[in-house]
């Protein structure tokens, strides 16, 4: 059994880990580094409670080996507030729009849903519907979750 | 029988060399799997279907996640190339947009993320995406093993379920597409138990152009997925718009024709009644979506 | 600039788990940090739906370096359960599904534990087993439980000893077989319902510690802290008082959090390795076998109705297939019968409601117990019988629907409810009775409406309480044993306590993760009753509080204590016009006016609500004073279209309108509306599948598909009625469960009037509606 030393960026901070090969990010982050707002929903890309964004863009963490993070920039719930822990306008807009139950899909709802702001700042609602397939709820019924999205497109930032 | 928590151990290896991945498949044989965006390896092994000793991964190699499209010459596409990248690459929307629309109708945007469409071949699973559209656009593969690197017709790759025509220490590096015939049309249509995100129960890819050479003016490929054990050519349905005038009544024979073709089996998703009856109804579909587009271009 | 609210009863404050949740900062149970001490278990599961144990194996499990201890029946020779005790925690001598816990592995690492569980070897006699509970209900079926007439059971769950059922609920009201003659229709179906799973997207976790000194403590996500306590104590012999239960928030319950399960086998675990906190957690795939399950129902029911189309008689016989284990089970097929008729006034009534073991996953509480089961074939007999009569199917609702002082079938007096105005609410946002084009020409569109009833489901006599505490800067701290799911309990308790204490909103906190060994007790978070019991509770804390604070203040002042009242955190004497902060006077009272001495000190208000006038019903007829402690009763219409192509259904709007008494939060009442209309519409699509042995066909989120966002329904449209509930506080009642009661009969009623097809069985799927377009074809 391999232990890998990385060196990957998680939230902004640098991170010198030393991880086994089977290590997927989600346990990485949840097991090594504490961050235990990303959730753990199935450990099999289907319920995308693990999502968070590498290089900007949404994965499955339970779908992606640690090791894989090597050299790349990692950024989770935990790092989306500002520095004194103001909330994003997406994450107003969650707040605003009661788009939250029991909260457990909702770090990784946030991170594909700001993703999606990243790189089509003004979706349709069918794109925003299209883009946050792979994120379930049990709780909400989705239309809230979708409408604080297009709240947060329409203050124009993520 | 239950899948296990987190995945079971072993040594993964970034190998930046084709060589390099050669000798270890090589020297490891089925102890070696070979790994892009794992989003099937990974499944796979948590639930105990495989366990590699080592898991190679290979998408770091030179050209394995570039697209290239050269006019003249065709697309190239590196066997790592994500799913997102394939459907997202202003090229193969201009040029290959059948292809973009399959990658594009993968499971969710973040799998998209880390899938790749040679990952999808690879599996050589009948319910793969990518797949209908490669054998629509008349893909070719390149293969690089202990003897170099080989060229084969997508269409020879797939063996049976799970199965193509690999040899030892072999794996695929790039899929080729030539240029496509001026004024061609592609649509994909899937069916799912949801309208996006899920499997395919039934996947059809068209693509069609005009041809001089047949009795209707046009040439068509059908390809079905998920409904035999392999992807599947529906070769008499092309025969049929191939030689009768293209219109609705061509196109509901035709679509007649891709149904007996298919040869699905009775499983949880869905019986084989339906995914019969549904390869009908998508073709029937796709056939008159790619004729409104072939229509449209000759005016 | 920071917000003061003030009288939030009844306006939408925003949560106060809100900011936690959006910032990755709430921890729910796996979350929570043991340190290097922490070891993990995983479970060996039985691969036979029936079978005997003959010998299991641990030598080569035991030799994996990192392994600790296997557990196994053996070490644990108890049963337990909420109102019959059937489940052994670990399999004894026999397995009755496949998936039940044989054995238990702790290891330093879960990948340990798991590759240790892979090398015990269990040996099997397999068994016949049986999974269809009418099948499970012939002589000749096999026994799953032979020794039920052992078990020790609450005084109103009637089991069968010597057969499979549980509970056999009879209802008996008036002459059904007099009335069935003077019918002028009668509609008769069958109607069945697979098992399905909750799907909370946090899967169940649990984490025991055994001390040696003999305290206990589990840290689990849960519905039911102070009912784990309980049953956990009772069966391996623990003082309630050395067992802490810790609940932080909660991932989603749907009922699958509710009672007891996986988590007695990780305090077994845990006594196999004292001074070790064993953490044990289902994967996904175990969530949908491991935990439990809604029950599969059988149910056959005639209706009929006279010339005028006013119901006349009824009978039906419900099968519950409740899985290996009924010992929560069978209180559903108990509330089944006791609302067998749904929200219809009906003069006789036959019911028969049985709970039945089958060889299969675990049957327990799921969000509605026991009502989204019946209300599936009673609204499309509704339906059918109004198409008999020629009545608009709302019109022979709002005709025969219960209305306040009926006397319904148990013979109880229906208390305060308004469920006409339900239906109206729901037909004007539906636009009932317009014919609407389908958006392309192989579609078909069609409205359908269903309305519902449900009760709280629970033992007659569930306790609430609450303790109310003051801080320094007149902050409140409330301590409550309700649960925060997701559905807005701690909000409410907010909202509760700042009203009747007369304190701003933004003062109140909540003391928070549930602790029973600091946390007032709480029966269970389960059958919507949190609002209206937990919500009295916290009400009679706040006065009791309140009262302590006047009494103090009006001594001091020398005013009648009338005169005086609490707002905006300030004593105010209506008849001095004089003003005491509350802040500092809560904790060190107040001096006296020549300062020779003080008054007061620091204020705790303690509340507790308990029901103390439901009776038992008669055993032969279901009859007594009062069954239950109040019905909540709303309506559903939607409106959808049909691919006839493919069988595909698109959800265009649903419509909801739910009688909450009074809605103490209405956008969190919202919220469920939505939720549960979305989950409601999901649950006709969804169907646990086992093969001819009992194997699991999808037990996992490839094949078991829940709804996403691009299945969601276009739009989806709220109503509140608000008619007071006589003990509710402000009136209200709760209504977390009934959002999804009625859903599915609803859409099977709207696929009716859009392709003149009924579905009598659960789950609807494109391919079942394509075939049945195909078959309506050939007729």
């Amino acid at each position: 059994m391999t232990a890998h030393s990385i060196t990957v960026t998680v939230n902004g901070k640098r991170e010198y880990l030393t991880i086994p090969s089977h290590m997927t990010l989600l346990r990485m982050l949840r097991e090594k580094l504490g961050l235990t707002g990303t959730k753990n929903g199935c450990e099999a890309g289907e319920c995308g409670a693990c999502t968070v964004l590498v290089d900007g863009e949404p994965v499955n963490s339970c779908m992606m080996l640690a090791v894989e993070a090597d050299n790349r920039e990692v950024t989770t719930i935990e790092g989306m507030t500002d520095d004194e822990g103001g909330l994003t306008r997406l994450q107003q807009a969650f707040a605003e729009h009661n788009a939250v139950q029991c909260g457990f899909c909702t770090p990784g709802m946030l991170a594909s849903a700001r993703a999606l702001l990243d790189r089509n700042p003004h979706p349709s609602e069918g794109e925003i519907r299209e883009a946050l397939v792979g994120n379930l709820c049990r709780c909400t019924g989705y239309l809230r979750i979708i409408k604080a999205v297009q709240a947060a497109a329409e203050k124009g930032e993520a | 029988m239950l899948a296990r928590p987190g995945l079971p151990s072993f040594d993964y290896i970034r190998a930046s060399t084709a060589q390099e991945v050669v000798r270890l498949l090589k020297e490891h044989g089925e102890g070696a799997r070979l790994m892009m965006g794992g989003t099937d390896l990974l499944v796979r092994m948590r639930q105990g279907d495989v366990r590699p000793k080592i898991v190679v991964d290979v998408k770091h190699l030179p050209g394995m996640s570039e697209i290239l499209y050269e006019e003249g010459a065709g697309l190239t596409i590196g066997a790592a190339a994500t799913m997102n990248q394939v459907a997202k690459h202003p090229a193969v929307r201009a040029h290959y947009p059948l292809l973009a629309e399959a990658a594009n109708s993968v499971a969710s945007y973040q799998v998209r993320n880390r899938a790749t469409v040679g990952g999808n071949l690879c599996n050589a699973s009948p319910c793969a995406d990518t797949t209908p559209a490669i054998l629509a656009l008349e893909g070719r593969l390149v293969l690089y093993g202990p003897n170099g690197e080989r060229e084969l017709p997508a269409k020879e790759f797939f063996l049976g379920p799970g199965q193509t025509a690999l040899q030892p220490g072999e794996f695929l590096t790039a899929m080729r597409f030539p240029q496509l015939p001026s004024g061609s049309a592609g649509k994909y249509l899937k069916l799912g138990r949801s309208k996006a995100g899920d499997l395919s129960l039934v996947g059809v890819a068209i693509f069609g152009f005009p041809d001089e050479t047949t009795s209707s003016g046009y040439r068509f490929r059908i390809v079905l997925g998920s409904v035999a054990p392999v992807v599947l050519r529906a070769l008499e349905a092309e025969q049929v718009l191939a030689s009768q005038p293209p219109g609705d009544e061509t196109f509901a024979l035709a679509a007649q024709r891709a149904m007996e073709a298919a040869t699905p089996i009775d499983d949880v998703r869905g019986s084989a009644v339906y995914q019969k009856a549904m390869v009908r109804t998508l073709t029937l579909r796709g056939l008159r979506d790619v004729w409104e587009q072939l229509a449209g271009r000759k005016e | 600039m920071a917000k003061h609210t003030l009288d939030p009863v009844g306006k939408s404050v925003s949560r106060v788990d809100m900011y936690d949740k959006v910032t990755g900062a709430a921890r729910y149970a796996d979350d929570l940090q043991f340190g290097p001490g922490l070891y993990y278990g995983r479970l060996v599961r039985s691969g036979y739906a029936h079978a005997l144990i003959k010998r299991i194996d641990a030598s080569k499990a035991l030799q994996v370096p990192g392994v600790k201890a296997v557990v196994t029946g053996k070490d644990t020779p108890i049963r337990i359960g909420l109102y019959l005790k059937d489940r052994f925690i670990f399999a004894m001598d026999r397995v009755r599904y496949v998936g039940d816990a044989v054995a238990g592995v702790i290891a330093t690492s879960e990948e340990t534990a798991e590759e240790a569980a892979q090398l015990i070897e269990v040996e099997y006699e397999e068994l016949p087993a049986v999974f269809d509970p009418e099948e499970a209900v012939q002589p000749d079926a096999p026994l799953i439980h032979p020794d039920l007439g052992d078990y020790e059971v609450v005084n109103f769950i009637l089991p069968e000893p010597g057969t499979n059922i549980s509970e056999h609920f009879k209802l008996r009201k008036g002459d059904p077989e007099a009335a069935w003659p003077k019918c002028a229709a009668i509609v008769e179906g069958t109607f069945r319902l697979p098992q399905i799973q909750h799907v909370p997207i946090e899967p169940h976790v649990a984490v025991a510690l055994w001390e040696p000194s003999g305290q206990v403590t589990l840290w689990t996500s849960s519905q039911s802290p102070f009912a784990q306590r309980d049953l956990i104590a009772q069966s391996l012999g623990i003082p309630h008082g050395n067992l802490r239960v810790v609940s932080p928030y909660v991932g989603g319950g749907v009922g699958g959090k509710a009672g007891v399960s996986m988590e007695a086998c990780a305090v077994v675990m845990a006594r196999a390795v004292k001074g070790h906190p064993v953490k044990l957690r289902m994967t996904r795939e175990e969530e949908f076998i491991g935990t439990t399950v809604r029950q599969s129902l059988v149910a056959h029911t005639r209706i009929g109705c006279d010339a005028e189309g006013n119901l006349l008689a009824m009978e039906t016989r419900y099968y519950f297939g409740g899985g290996a284990s009924n010992e929560y089970g069978v209180n559903i097929a108990r509330a089944a019968g006791y609302s067998c008729t749904g929200p219809y006034y009906i003069p006789n009534v036959k019911g028969d409601s049985y709970c039945v073991y089958t060889n299969l996953p675990i049957g327990s509480a799921m969000r509605g117990f026991g009502m989204p089961e019946i209300h599936w074939g009673i609204e499309q007999i509704m339906d059918q019988l109004a198409e008999k009569m020629g009545i608009d199917p709302a019109e022979f609702r709002r005709r025969n629907c219960v209305k306040t002082g009926d006397t319904i079938l148990t013979g109880m007096k229906m208390p305060q409810i308004d469920l006409v105005a339900c239906i109206d609410k729901v037909t004007k946002a539906i636009d009932w009775g317009k014919e609407e084009k389908p958006s392309a020409a192989h579609k078909k569109r069609g409205k359908g409406i269903a309305i519902m009833w449900k009760a709280p489901a629970m033992p007659p006599n569930p306790g609430s309480s609450a303790i109310v505490r003051f801080n320094e800067d007149a902050t409140v701290n409330v301590e409550i044993g309700a649960q925060e799911l997701g559905q807005g309990a701690f909000t409410v308790a907010a909202q509760v306590a700042a009203q009747a204490l007369g304190v701003p909103y933004e003062w109140v906190r909540i003391s928070a993760p549930i602790d029973t060994k600091y946390s007032p007790y709480e029966w269970q978070t389960v059958a919507s009753r949190i609002t209206w019991s937990m919500g009295n509770a916290v009400k009679a804390a706040a006065e009791d509080a309140r009262k302590q604070i006047l009494d103090v203040v009006a001594e001091h002042w020398g005013e009648d204590v009338e005169n005086l009242d609490i707002k905006d955190g300030q004593v105010i004497s209506y008849q001095s016009e004089r003003e005491q902060p509350l802040e500092k006077m809560v904790i060190y009272g107040l001096p006296s006016e020549d300062f020779e001495g003080w008054k007061g000190g620091p204020i705790i208000g303690h509340g507790k609500f308990m029901p103390t006038y439901v009776t038992n019903l008669d055993p032969e007829t279901g009859q007594g004073t009062r069954a239950v402690v109040h019905y909540t009763v709303g309506a559903q219409a939607v409106d959808l279209e049909v691919d006839t192509e493919t069988g595909e259904v698109e959800m265009l709007k649903i419509a909801s309108a739910y009688d909450v008494g009074k809605a103490i939060n209405p956008d969190l009442v919202m919220t469920q509306i939505e939720g549960g209309a979305v989950q409601g519409a999901s649950s006709a699509f969804e169907a646990l599948k086992f093969d001819e042995k009992g194997q699991p066909l999808n037990a996992d989120l490839v094949d078991y598909r829940i709804m996403t966002t691009v299945d969601a329904p276009r739009e989806i449209h709220g109503d509140i009625v608000e008619t007071p509930l006589e003990d509710g506080p402000w009136g209200a009642r709760g209504v977390g469960e009934h959002v999804m009661v009625q859903t599915a009969p609803a859409i099977a009623n709207a696929i009716h009037d859009a392709l003149g097809i009924r579905f009598n069985d659960l789950p609807l799927s494109a391919e079942k509606i394509f075939l049945a377009l195909q078959e309506q074809q050939k007729d």
